[in-house]
């Protein structure tokens, strides 16, 4: 049985060379979706994020993607940014559409702390789960400056400058890590390979 | 939040160098090779500086960043001679996860920061200041320490957080390649005037000078690059030391 992942190639702003390679160290087969046809051709989906939220719409929508991304019924993995537009609405750069696959919006995070949220940081596992199985104690690599707010949909949180929030969600095939499982040493690959494994129907 | 311990590698291509003050470069390997043993060391993230594009006004070497990132799973910032949009997008298709930037910013149009924060978030762009101490302030250098630009390290940071930089990397030109600790006075000006992380690079000599800059001036990050290309020290000792500490857990 195939089990090809695909990754969501959005223009300018992805960082698909890292999310490809940390997959291949995982054991995946990959294929970069450039254009629309190519979604056929995949068991699985991952959108990775490195860019603002408004541009990476509007990309998605140009090229074609979002309604192939919304009636994809096999596992979908969102990273970072990638994640986020799996919400409803984000507020970055002003106020855009997200993809509406999870009941949540992005905003700015609000803490005490230095903003972007950035290195390595333990997560709080909620729920327990596939995708962060056997790595729950470990600590992942966080760059951002924006949050999701949901209140379902929850797999684990972290909390930054006494501030808690959503660092992983799961909606049915939907599954979304806020950081960068890529840039996350030995644990990250272990993520990704927990993705490739999960069935495919 | 722990401080991020972070490698930094001076590149002249083909090899890492190690300039004292910016200036008389000494070899000491190749990048792909040293991205790789500071990885396995367990360093949190790697920045790769392309020391001489910028001068030469060429456009940074693209196989060595393919190849430097191809083994590596933490971020990895790279710069040098970025001017333009296009430069943004290439290193980050490379396999960079930021974009580090100087010299065109503080000297022809600081406004690519907006441009290029917009379109890549925050989080990927990293501006590198070169600080060099005159009277009681620092004045921004760029090219190596070579160039003056007339512009006050203090107000250019806060500027640059203004426009959208996600990160400053802090560079002493006094203080670099020496060894004999950092310029905390610059240091914990800078921490203090913004409310982005600061990753302070320039003079790490031994634990002490890192204990006390984090003791001081608490930055989000120390970029470290003679001391451990020399192997004086391994990350694992530095975090071992901070550990004891009680200035990490």
């Amino acid at each position: 049985m195939s089990n090809i992942i695909g990754i969501v190639n959005y223009g300018v702003a992805g960082n698909i060379h890292s999310v490809k390679k940390a997959i291949e160290k995982a054991g995946g087969e990959t294929l970069v979706i450039n254009s629309a046809s190519d979604f056929k051709s995949v068991d699985k989906l991952v959108i990775p994020g490195v860019g603002s939220f408004k541009s990476s719409m509007k990309e998605l929508e140009s090229d074609g993607f979002i309604d192939l991304i919304k009636g994809f019924h096999k596992p979908i993995l969102g990273i970072c940014l990638g994640m986020q537009l799996l919400a409803k609405i984000g507020y970055e750069h002003g106020r855009t559409d997200g993809l509406n696959l999870i009941d949540a919006e992005v905003k700015p995070i609000l803490c005490d702390a230095k903003i972007p949220h950035m290195g390595f940081q333990k997560i709080q596992v909620i729920n327990s789960n596939k995708l962060l199985k056997d790595i729950e104690k470990e600590e992942f690599y966080f760059m951002h400056s924006y949050e999701m707010i949901n209140y379902t949909n929850i797999l684990a949180l972290t909390s930054y400058g006494n501030h808690s929030f959503v660092c992983s969600i799961q909606k049915d095939n939907i599954y979304g890590v806020q950081f960068h499982p890529e840039k996350s040493r030995q644990a990250g690959i272990k993520l990704l390979s927990n993705f490739i494994q999960l069935e495919n129907n | 939040m722990n401080t991020r311990i972070i490698a930094k590698l001076d590149v002249k291509p083909p090899y890492v160098v190690k300039p004292v003050h910016f200036e008389g470069l000494r070899k000491v390997g190749e990048p792909a090779h040293l991205a790789k043993k500071y990885f396995d060391q367990g360093a949190d993230e790697l920045f790769y500086i392309d020391i001489v594009s910028s001068l030469y006004q060429r456009n940074i070497l693209s196989s060595d960043i393919i190849k430097t990132a191809s083994e590596l799973f933490i971020p990895f910032a790279v710069g040098g001679g970025v001017k333009t949009v296009d430069d943004f997008s290439n290193l980050l298709h490379m396999g960079a996860d930021k974009v580090v930037i100087n010299s065109f910013a503080v000297q022809n149009n600081p406004n690519i920061i907006n441009i290029a924060a917009e379109i890549f978030g925050n989080q990927a762009i990293v501006v590198n200041i070169e600080a060099k101490k005159w009277k009681k302030n620092w004045e921004c250098y760029t090219d190596c320490g070579r160039i003056q630009s007339g512009k006050d390290v203090i107000e250019w940071a806060k500027d640059v957080q203004q426009r959208g930089a996600g990160e400053i990397l802090l560079q002493s030109v006094d203080h670099d390649g020496r060894r004999r600790g950092f310029d905390i006075d610059l240091a914990t000006r800078v921490v203090n005037s913004v409310d982005i992380p600061v990753v302070v690079a320039s003079g790490a000599g031994s634990l002490e000078d890192i204990s006390k800059l984090i003791k001081v001036a608490n930055p989000s990050g120390i970029a470290l690059a003679s001391l451990l290309h020399y192997d004086q020290l391994t990350i694992k000792d530095i975090r071992n030391y901070l550990r004891n500490e009680g200035l990490m857990t």
